[in-house]
């Protein structure tokens, strides 16, 4: 059976790609191929920009509420298309369907947040600056924004970005990850067909780095969200700068867990093993160094292990399962590349993943949950983002020596503590480097209202995802200073 | 088969629903059953609602902050075979009704304190399993 190509949305028309070359979606648990995607080229990202900035002016005049009410729309389509949605996503992703739904549920939780534009957008005055003379700042949508996103999690990245940009007055450019496509052509297709915003307002390019560099150098795009790894969060930051486009780069992490002798263990397991292989490891908010303070090592490599082994690896589609597949058949050699890499450095590995079968599902892009023990500092293990299901175990003496671990690791993404003490955690949350940080639980997700981003090798840019400052980002403060003669 | 995180355990409960829709459905248009058919078609009608409502809750609840594996917990012991319920005698199927609502009222008891991290998950199962077992008075 042929595969479906997908298509490009601009200006308001699913469009045929002007690139030549395809890429090929396949579906992690079966190794199927899914789908086929246009490796786009400058050329459509021109012709996207012009649409969006088409559209711009009547757009930008439209009053804000008006703008908000077709988000009012979105929500509720999101809404009745929820598992639908997921479905998607997990057959191109590959992730468990729980952890789909929760995808779409942060995706509409940022639609929801952006409503609140007619809040956020307002600006401030004084009266009587100097004699006579009143002032007053507002906030003015700049033009055309756009998003490049990653692969780990294609529903809801794009939406810390397009809701707001829009709302804002803007109009947008979204390229898609070209390994997992799907799941926004279908939420595109929904726009189109029951939201029905005005020709350029969104638009969608397909492709890979010929449509990123075509973004990054297009004179009339504005500014640009980037989301990914921290080498390519580097390059896009770099050009953007070069171009004069605003940017907000968020790259890869190396996120550390600490538990001090006096967690509550066995209540907090659930949540490290979340941590550590939800999204089979590929989010840049799991943990990836586990690190044990004096007497808790041996209890919670112990327990840690056991629950490790019980976890039930399989089709994200099959609610039976807690763990999926990595993205791709290439994801998977790299992964496996670090853990020989473990080995040959010297590393102990107390669970081995490589093997993973999963009967019925030959093709899948299996790695099981991986445990190292005795990994050093200086170990690539150590340093490097693996984004898979790779745990290194690094027991450190005290607190102190956790924070300073922490604080080596170049990613400043996100961090958590698992303890009883107030002192512990007060101390852990002023000294630790990285921007999100998580008190007994594992991952460290900030909602749509509150910042999302990292410092150090995590984040390129000042203005962090959603939250308030996103409006920010997508607008311009303009003073106005006034005396009538 | 286990029940291993909030989805398959929210997603059982309105397959769980759905089952009870049809059952009673096929109750209410039993001939042989006709003295309770308004009972059972309403209690029809119910499961519907409490299957939205479930589906609405798994929609609106899923967080990937505590999406931490469930331990302990199977379908097994809440499904109860019903057979071929055509040739019911009134009797035998108020029996088969309430039995069905003592394992759903159990299993939504005890989905609600799986998933305590939840709290509105958690009322709302507590609340299926308290309209569960007042079902069993209106059906004895």
């Amino acid at each position: 059976m042929a595969v479906p190509v997908l298509k490009d949305y601009i200006g308001g028309e699913w469009v045929a790609s002007l690139g030549t070359a395809a890429g090929e979606v396949r579906c992690p648990a079966t190794g199927e191929l899914i789908a086929s995607v246009p490796l786009g080229t400058a050329a459509d990202v021109d012709r996207a920009v012009k649409a969006a900035r088409e559209a711009f002016w009547e757009w930008r005049s439209t009053p804000p509420l008006s703008r908000a009410r077709y988000l009012f729309r979105m929500k509720e389509v999101f809404e009745e298309h929820f598992e639908e949605i997921a479905r998607v996503l997990t057959r191109e992703q590959g992730k468990a369907l729980d952890e789909s739904r929760g995808e779409v549920r942060r995706l509409i939780e940022n639609v929801e947040h952006a409503t609140g534009v007619t809040t956020m957008l307002t600006g401030y005055g004084l009266e009587d600056i100097a004699k006579d003379i009143d002032c007053q700042a507002e906030r003015q949508p700049v033009g055309v924004f756009a998003a490049i996103a990653p692969y780990n999690f294609p529903a809801m990245v794009p939406w810390w970005f397009l809701p707001y940009a829009i709302v804002s007055g803007n109009t947008f450019l979204l390229k898609p990850s070209e390994q997992v496509p799907m799941t926004q052509a279908r939420i595109f297709e929904l726009l189109d067909e029951e939201v029905m915003l005005p020709p350029g307002v969104v638009n969608l390019v397909n492709g890979a780095r010929e449509v990123v560099n075509g973004i990054l150098e297009h004179p009339d795009i504005a500014g640009v969200s980037f989301v990914g790894s921290t080498p390519t969060a580097r390059h896009v930051y770099a050009r953007c700068g070069a171009t004069g486009k605003r940017v907000q780069a968020l790259g890869g992490a190396k996120n550390c867990v600490v538990v001090l002798p006096d967690a509550v263990l066995d209540k907090a397991l659930p949540s490290l093993i979340t941590s550590f292989f939800g999204c089979s490891g590929q989010r840049c908010l799991s943990g990836s160094i586990l690190v044990p303070v004096g007497a808790a090592y041996q209890p919670l490599k112990e327990k840690f292990l056991a629950a490790s082994r019980a976890l039930r690896v399989g089709d994200g589609l099959d609610e039976s399962n807690q763990m999926g597949p990595l993205v791709s058949a290439a994801h998977r050699a790299r992964v496996l590349g670090y853990i020989e890499k473990g080995l040959a450095e010297g590393a102990e590995l107390c669970l081995d993943g490589r093997d993973c079968r999963v009967a019925g599902y030959p093709g899948g892009f299996w790695v099981g949950p991986t445990v190292f023990d005795r990994v050093t500092p200086a170990m690539t293990l150590a340093r490097e983002e693996v984004f898979g299901p790779v745990v290194s175990l690094m027991p450190v003496p005290d607190l102190a020596a956790a924070i300073e671990l922490v604080n080596t690791r170049g990613f400043a993404n996100a961090a958590c503590l698992y303890t009883q003490s107030g002192p512990a955690v007060r101390e852990f949350k002023y000294r630790a480097k990285p921007s999100m940080v998580g008190i007994n639980l594992g991952i460290a997700a900030p909602m749509s209202f509150f910042p999302f981003g990292g410092a150090g090798h995590s984040m390129f840019g000042d203005l962090k995802a959603h939250g308030r400052e996103i409006f920010q980002f997508f607008t311009d403060a303009k003073v106005v200073i006034t005396r009538w003669l | 088969m286990p029940l291993v995180n909030f989805g398959s355990i929210l997603g059982f409960a309105a397959e769980l629903a759905e089952r009870d829709q049809a059952f009673y459905r096929s109750l209410a248009e039993n001939p042989r059953l006709a003295e309770k058919a308004a009972l059972f078609g309403r209690l029809a009608a119910d499961e519907k609602k409490n299957r939205e409502l479930l589906l609405r809750t798994r929609r609106e609840n899923v967080t990937e902050m505590i999406l931490e594996p469930v331990e302990g917990f199977r379908r097994e012991p809440f499904v109860g075979e019903r057979g071929e319920v055509g040739a019911l005698t009134l009797p035998a199927a108020l029996a088969l009704a309430r039995h069905g609502e003592e394992k759903a009222a159990a299993f939504h008891a005890q989905a609600a304190a799986k998933l305590s991290a939840l709290p509105e998950v958690a009322r709302a199962l507590r609340n299926l399993a308290k309209r569960h077992q007042a079902r069993l008075a209106e059906l004895a």
